[in-house]
C-alpha cells in the first residue's frame, strides 16, 4: 500500500473548516473528517499495510494530523461559540433607559418615621413606649399634673371635652400620670407617643389634633444634671451630633424646674436667619424635674426619688425634617404629597 | 410682650450689645421672640411665661434679670399715699377683693405725660388716649399693678365692690352696647350702674374723657380665680385680667395709685387722703431651704453664701431654716424644688453641670410594637402610603355611610365645645375619613390610591371604666385604581377586593396569626357599606375581626366619586396582637412534588373555597395544596358561569409515586367534589 497523503487530507479539511460558516456545519466537518467513515481514521485502519519499516513513520504522521484536525476543531468550536453569544448579546439589547418595573413600594407616614427614631433612640437608653386612652379625666390631663381648674395653664391647651365630663387629652403626659399611678418598680423608664388634641380653629398650621412624644425617668438620685445630660444625647441623637444645645427656664405646670431645649439652627448653623427668627436656635422640647406635686398626688415622697420628664412634638418634627411649612398637610390623605416626600415631585 | 431694650435698660443693667442682651434675656426665661437691633430703642417682642403675674411689669422683668446678672433694680418715683378716710365712700362686700384702695386726684392744668413715658408707651406698643389713661398704663407697664380711673362726677352714691346680681348689665368700655354680666362676678358699681368688671375692664359711662375734672384713681386686688371666669365670660381679655388671673401682688396697689399720682403730678393733684380695703394679711410663707439637698439636686458645687445670697437677689429673705417668700412671688413659689429653680436660673441653666445618661442594657420593641412595625412593612411593600385621619368626624360623614338611626355605628361620643362641627363627633368607624381621602384625591387627579392607618375609634359604652366610651385599635386599608401604577409595560389588573383579601393572608403569614377571609354567615358593623356581593369577613377563629370588600356603589355614589370603585380592609388591632403561632420547620423533600390540574365549571354561587374544600376533603392523605390557578368566566347555556383550574400539589418524598397512583388519587378527589358539589351544578371539564 501507498503511503496516505496526510498534507492532502489535513488540506481538504482545512477547506471545509474553513467553508463552515455556524456550528451545523462545523459539526458536519467534524463528523466528515474525525468520523469512523472519515480518510484520516481510513488511512490509520490501513497502517497495517503499510511496509513495517514505514510504519512507526507514517502512523507518527498520521496521528499529528489527527491532532491537528481535532485542536483546530476545537478552536473553531469556541470562535463559533463565542461568535453566536456575540450574535446572540447584540441581539438581545434592551433599554434600560426605560423606567424599572419592579412593584413600588408605598410609605410610612412622615409622622411615624419620625416616631420610630424617637423610640429608636430612648430605647439606647432603657425607656420602653407605653400607650394610654385618648379619652380621659380632667385628673389625669390637668390635676394630676399640677394643673388645677381655673389656672392660666389651662388656656395653654384648650380642651375639647366631651361626654359625661371627660376630655380629649390635650398631652401624652397623662400617660405619665397613670403609669406613676401604677406604682411599677424603679426605675421607671417610660415614653408614649400619640395623637393630642387641642380647640383651635384649624387652619394650614394649627391643627385640632396633632402628635406629641413624651418620656418620664423617676428613679432615687437623679439630678438637674441627668436631666441636661439626657435631653443633650436625645437631641444630638435626633438632630445631629454637631449641633450645639442650650436649656433655657421654661414653665410647664408639672416640672419644677422646667426647660426648654434649643438646638443649634440648622440653616444657619447658629449665626441667624429667617428659618430661626434670627435667633440661631431653634426650640426643640420641653422637659424639666418632675414636679413634687406630681409626686405627691400619686404617693410618691418627692424627698425619696426624683424624676426627668420631657416631650415634643413630633408633627412638628415632622414637619421640620420634611420642609413642610402648612402642617396641616401631613394630615390629609393626600397621597401626592406623600409620594412627593417618598419619590420626588 | 413688646417693649424695647431702652426702656428695659430704665429698669435694669443690660448689656450694650442687642445680640447679648438677647442671650442674656433669653437664659433668664424671658424669651425674645423678636428683636430689631436696627430700630431706635431695640424694640423687643419677649414671650412671658404663664405662671408669672410679676413679669408683666417691667420692674418685674428687671428682677428677673438682676437675680441673674447680680445688679440694682431701679424703680420709677412714686407719690407717697396717705392712708385716710378717703374723699368719696368705698364699700367692700367680697372677699374676692382682697385690697381696694381709692384716691381722688383734681385737674390742675392741661398738661400730658412726659417724653420718657409717652416714649414706654410706645415701645410697648400702646398709643396715647388721655393723660389719665396713659398714667395708668404707664404705671401698669411700669410695676404691673393694673389701676383704673372713673370720671368722680359720673358717680352716684357710694363705690361698691359686690358680687353681680342675677339679671345685671354693664357697658364695657369699647363694647358697642351694654352686655349681660354673668351673675356672681365681681363688680365695682355705685347706685346705679356697673363702674368696671372688676380686673377686667372699665365701663363706658364713668370713664374719664377730656371733659373729666375729677378722677377716682383705683387701685385693687383681685381674686385670680375670680378674674379668670369673668374675663372668659365676658370674652375680655385686657392687660389687666392677664396680670391678675395670674395672682396680683397684694402689697402693690398704694404703689400703683403712686405711680399714676406721680406721672399726673403736673397736671392732676392728689386731693385729700387715700381710702383703703385690705382684707389680706400677708401670710408670710416660709419655704424650707438647705443648701445641700439644692447642690445635691442642681449637682452644682456652690457654697451655702452663694447660695443664700442668689435668693436674695430674687427678694427671698432668708429667715431661719427657710427663706420668706416676697409677695410678688406668692403665686409661684411653695416648694424648695421652686428655690432650686430660682438657683439654676441665678447661675445659668447652661452653666450647671451636665452627666451623661450611664450606659444602659436598653430596650426591646415590645410585641404591640413589633406587630404594628410588621404589619405596616406589609402594606408598604404592598405599594401602600400610611396616612394619618383626625380623630373626629362630623354628623354629614355619617349620613353618607347611610348610618341612620338603628344602625349599630349611629350612635357617638360627641364632643361638648368644638369650635368646628367637623369635630363634633369622635369617629366610631375608619371608612368614612378612608373615603373623604379617595375623594380627595380623585379630586386632583391622582386615582391611583393605595392608602392605610392605624388608628383608634370612640364607642360609646356606659359600661366602660370611664363611663363614657371604649377605644379600639384598627388597621384599615383602602385601595382603588390598578394594582400597579401604569407603566411601559402594558396596563395593570384593576384593583378589586381580591387585592385586600390577599393583604389578609399576607399579614397573617407575616405575624404569624391565623386569618380566614370567610363568606360564612357573620355580622359586621360596616357590612352595609359594603358590596353585598363583594365583601367578606376576615374571621380568627369563630370570632369576626374584620371586614374587606368593594365599597357599596349607594356609597361611593354619595361621596360623588366617579371613575373609581374602592375596596376597603379593616381588621380589628386586638386581633394583629393575637400571640403568634410558632412556625414548625419542615425539611423540604429532596424530590420536586407532582402536580395535576382538573377543571370545574361553576355556576354562580358556587364558591371556589367550597370547591378546594370539597378536594381536600376527597384526596387521600398525601395531597399537599389545592391552588386555584386559572379563571375562565363565560356563558352556558345562557347562565354566567366560570370555569376553575385547580392545581393539586401531591407529596412524593421518596419519588416512588407512580403515574398510576398519582391520577387515581386525582380523580379520587374530583369525584368526591362532584359528588359533593355535583347537586350544586358543578361539572368536570374533560
Amino acid at each position: 500500500m501507498s503511503r496516505p497523503d496526510v498534507s492532502a487530507l489535513l488540506e481538504a479539511f482545512r477547506a471545509d473548516l474553513a467553508a463552515a460558516g455556524d456550528p451545523e456545519a462545523l459539526e458536519q466537518v467534524r463528523r466528515t473528517h474525525t468520523g469512523k467513515a472519515s480518510p484520516l481514521k481510513a488511512a490509520l485502519k490501513g497502517l497495517r499495510d503499510v511496509p513495517a519499516e514505514e510504519r512507526p513513520q507514517v502512523a507518527a504522521a498520521l496521528n499529528a494530523a489527527q491532532a491537528t484536525v481535532e485542536a483546530e476543531l476545537e478552536a473553531a468550536r469556541l470562535r463559533a461559540e463565542e461568535a453566536a453569544l456575540e450574535a446572540r448579546v447584540a441581539e438581545e439589547w434592551q433599554d434600560l433607559s426605560m423606567p424599572g418595573l419592579a412593584a413600588p413600594r408605598g410609605m410610612r407616614h412622615p409622622v411615624s418615621q419620625v416616631e420610630a427614631i424617637c423610640l429608636q433612640t430612648m430605647r439606647r437608653l432603657g425607656f420602653q413606649l407605653v400607650e394610654g386612652p385618648e379619652v380621659e379625666s380632667a385628673f389625669y390631663n390637668f390635676d394630676a399634673l399640677n394643673i388645677p381648674e381655673h389656672h392660666p395653664a389651662r388656656d395653654m391647651q384648650d380642651t375639647f371635652w366631651v361626654d359625661g365630663g371627660l376630655l380629649l387629652r390635650s398631652h401624652t403626659t397623662t400617660v405619665q400620670a397613670r403609669v406613676l399611678e401604677k406604682h411599677p418598680p424603679l426605675p421607671i423608664k417610660v415614653v408614649s407617643a400619640g395623637r393630642v388634641y387641642r380647640n383651635e380653629a384649624v387652619d394650614a398650621t394649627h391643627l385640632a389634633m396633632f402628635h406629641q412624644f413624651e418620656g418620664i425617668w423617676v428613679d432615687r438620685g437623679l439630678t438637674f444634671a441627668d436631666l441636661k445630660g439626657t435631653l443633650a444625647f436625645v437631641a444630638r441623637a435626633l438632630f445631629g451630633a454637631d449641633r450645639r444645645v442650650r436649656f433655657k427656664p421654661k414653665f410647664y405646670p408639672y416640672t419644677e424646674p422646667s426647660v426648654g431645649v434649643d438646638v443649634s439652627c440648622g440653616v444657619c448653623g447658629g449665626s441667624g436667619c429667617d428659618a430661626c427668627h434670627g435667633a440661631g436656635w431653634v426650640t426643640i422640647l420641653g422637659a424639666g424635674m418632675v414636679h413634687p406635686k406630681v409626686f405627691t398626688t400619686f404617693g410618691y415622697d418627692p424627698a425619696e426619688v426624683s424624676g426627668i420628664a420631657f416631650g415634643f412634638g413630633t408633627t412638628r418634627l415632622a414637619a421640620q425634617w420634611t420642609g413642610i411649612t402648612k402642617v396641616r398637610s401631613l394630615y390629609e390623605p393626600d397621597l401626592r404629597t406623600l409620594t412627593r416626600l417618598h419619590r420626588g415631585a | 410682650m413688646r417693649t424695647s431694650l431702652d426702656v428695659l435698660r430704665r429698669f435694669v443693667d443690660l448689656p450694650a450689645d442687642p445680640a447679648a442682651a438677647r442671650v442674656l434675656l433669653d437664659e433668664v426665661g424671658l424669651e425674645v421672640k423678636r428683636i430689631d437691633p436696627d430700630r431706635p430703642g431695640v424694640p423687643v417682642t419677649l414671650e412671658l411665661l404663664a405662671n408669672r403675674g410679676d413679669h408683666h411689669g417691667h420692674v418685674g422683668l428687671a428682677r428677673e434679670v438682676a437675680g441673674r446678672t447680680g445688679g440694682d433694680v431701679r424703680e420709677p418715683r412714686c407719690l407717697d399715699l396717705v392712708v385716710g378716710e378717703g374723699t368719696h365712700p368705698v364699700q367692700v362686700q367680697t372677699p374676692l377683693c382682697p385690697v381696694y384702695a381709692l384716691t381722688e386726684l383734681r385737674r390742675t392744668a392741661e398738661v400730658g405725660l412726659d417724653a420718657e413715658a409717652r416714649a414706654l408707651l410706645e415701645a410697648c406698643g400702646l398709643k396715647p388716649v388721655h393723660p389719665v389713661v396713659d398714667a395708668t398704663n404707664v404705671a401698669n407697664l411700669e410695676l404691673g399693678q393694673p389701676t383704673h380711673a372713673f370720671d368722680a362726677d359720673t358717680l352716684v352714691g357710694p363705690v361698691t365692690v359686690r358680687l353681680s346680681r342675677a339679671g345685671e348689665r354693664a357697658w364695657p368700655l369699647f363694647a358697642p352696647e351694654p352686655v349681660d354680666v354673668p351673675e356672681g362676678t365681681v363688680v365695682i358699681a355705685d347706685d346705679e350702674k356697673i363702674l368696671a368688671l372688676a380686673g377686667v375692664i372699665g365701663c363706658e359711662e364713668s370713664k374719664t374723657t377730656a371733659a373729666t375734672t375729677r378722677i377716682l384713681l383705683e387701685a385693687a386686688a383681685f381674686d385670680p380665680v375670680a378674674v379668670r371666669k369673668a374675663s372668659r365670660a365676658l370674652d375680655v381679655h385686657t392687660d389687666s385680667s392677664a396680670r391678675f388671673e395670674r395672682g396680683a401682688d397684694f402689697t402693690l396697689p398704694l404703689r400703683g395709685a403712686g405711680r399714676v399720682a406721680a406721672l399726673l403730678s403736673a397736671g392732676w393733684a392728689v386731693h385729700g387722703t387715700t381710702s383703703l380695703h385690705a382684707s389680706w394679711a400677708d401670710p408670710a410663707r416660709l419655704v424650707p431651704f438647705e443648701p445641700a439637698a439644692c447642690r445635691a439636686f442642681l449637682a452644682v458645687d456652690e457654697d451655702d453664701a452663694s447660695l443664700w445670697a442668689r435668693l436674695g437677689r430674687y427678694g427671698f429673705v432668708r429667715e431661719g431654716a427657710g427663706v420668706r417668700v416676697p409677695a410678688h412671688r406668692l403665686w409661684d413659689v411653695e416648694h424648695p424644688a421652686d428655690l432650686y429653680e430660682e438657683i439654676a436660673k441665678s447661675i445659668g441653666y447652661d452653666a450647671t453641670p451636665t452627666t451623661l445618661p450611664a450606659i444602659d442594657m436598653g430596650a426591646v420593641p415590645s410585641h404591640a410594637e413589633q406587630v404594628w412595625d410588621t404589619a405596616a412593612e406589609v402594606l408598604v411593600g404592598a405599594g401602600f402610603y400610611e396616612v394619618v385621619t383626625d380623630g373626629f368626624h362630623g354628623r354629614q360623614l355619617v349620613e353618607q355611610l347611610g348610618f341612620g338611626e338603628g344602625h349599630p355605628l349611629h350612635a357617638h361620643v360627641e364632643t361638648a365645645n368644638a369650635l368646628d362641627r367637623a369635630y363634633s363627633l369622635l369617629k366610631n368607624e375608619t371608612l368614612g375619613q378612608a373615603l373623604e381621602g379617595v375623594a380627595l384625591n380623585v379630586r386632583m387627579k391622582h386615582d391611583e390610591i393605595k392608602a392605610f392607618e392605624r388608628t383608634r375609634t370612640f364607642h360609646p359604652d356606659p359600661g366602660a371604666p370611664n363611663g363614657v366610651c371604649t377605644e379600639r385599635t384598627v388597621l384599615w386599608a383602602i385601595a382603588a385604581g390598578h394594582e400597579r401604577p401604569r407603566t411601559w409595560a402594558g396596563a395593570a389588573r384593576e384593583i378589586d377586593a381580591h387585592l385586600l383579601a390577599g393583604l389578609v393572608d399576607e399579614l397573617a403569614l407575616a405575624l404569624r396569626v391565623p386569618f380566614a377571609v370567610s363568606t360564612a354567615p357573620g355580622t359586621h358593623p360596616l357590612q352595609s357599606a359594603l358590596h353585598p356581593g363583594r365583601q367578606a369577613l376576615v374571621r380568627q377563629g369563630d370570632r369576626v375581626v374584620g371586614i374587606v370588600g368593594e365599597v357599596h356603589p349607594a356609597v361611593v355614589a354619595r361621596f360623588r366619586l366617579k371613575r373609581v370603585r374602592p375596596v376597603y380592609l379593616e381588621i380589628d388591632g386586638d386581633a394583629l396582637l393575637a400571640e403568634p403561632v410558632r412556625a414548625v420547620f419542615a425539611e423540604p423533600p429532596r424530590v420536586p412534588p407532582v402536580e395535576r390540574d382538573l377543571a370545574f365549571t361553576l355556576p354562580r354561587g358556587v364558591e371556589a373555597a367550597a370547591l378546594c374544600a370539597a378536594l381536600e376533603a376527597g384526596a387521600p392523605d398525601w395531597l399537599r395544596r389545592v391552588a386555584v390557578t386559572d379563571l375562565y368566566a363565560h356563558v352556558q347555556d345562557g347562565a354566567p358561569v366560570r370555569t376553575l383550574t385547580v392545581t393539586l400539589t401531591w407529596a412524593n418524598d421518596e419519588g416512588d409515586r407512580t403515574a398510576e397512583a398519582l391520577n387515581a388519587a386525582t380523580e379520587q378527589a374530583a369525584q368526591a367534589a362532584l359528588a359533593a358539589l355535583g347537586p350544586r351544578g358543578v361539572t368536570l371539564r374533560a
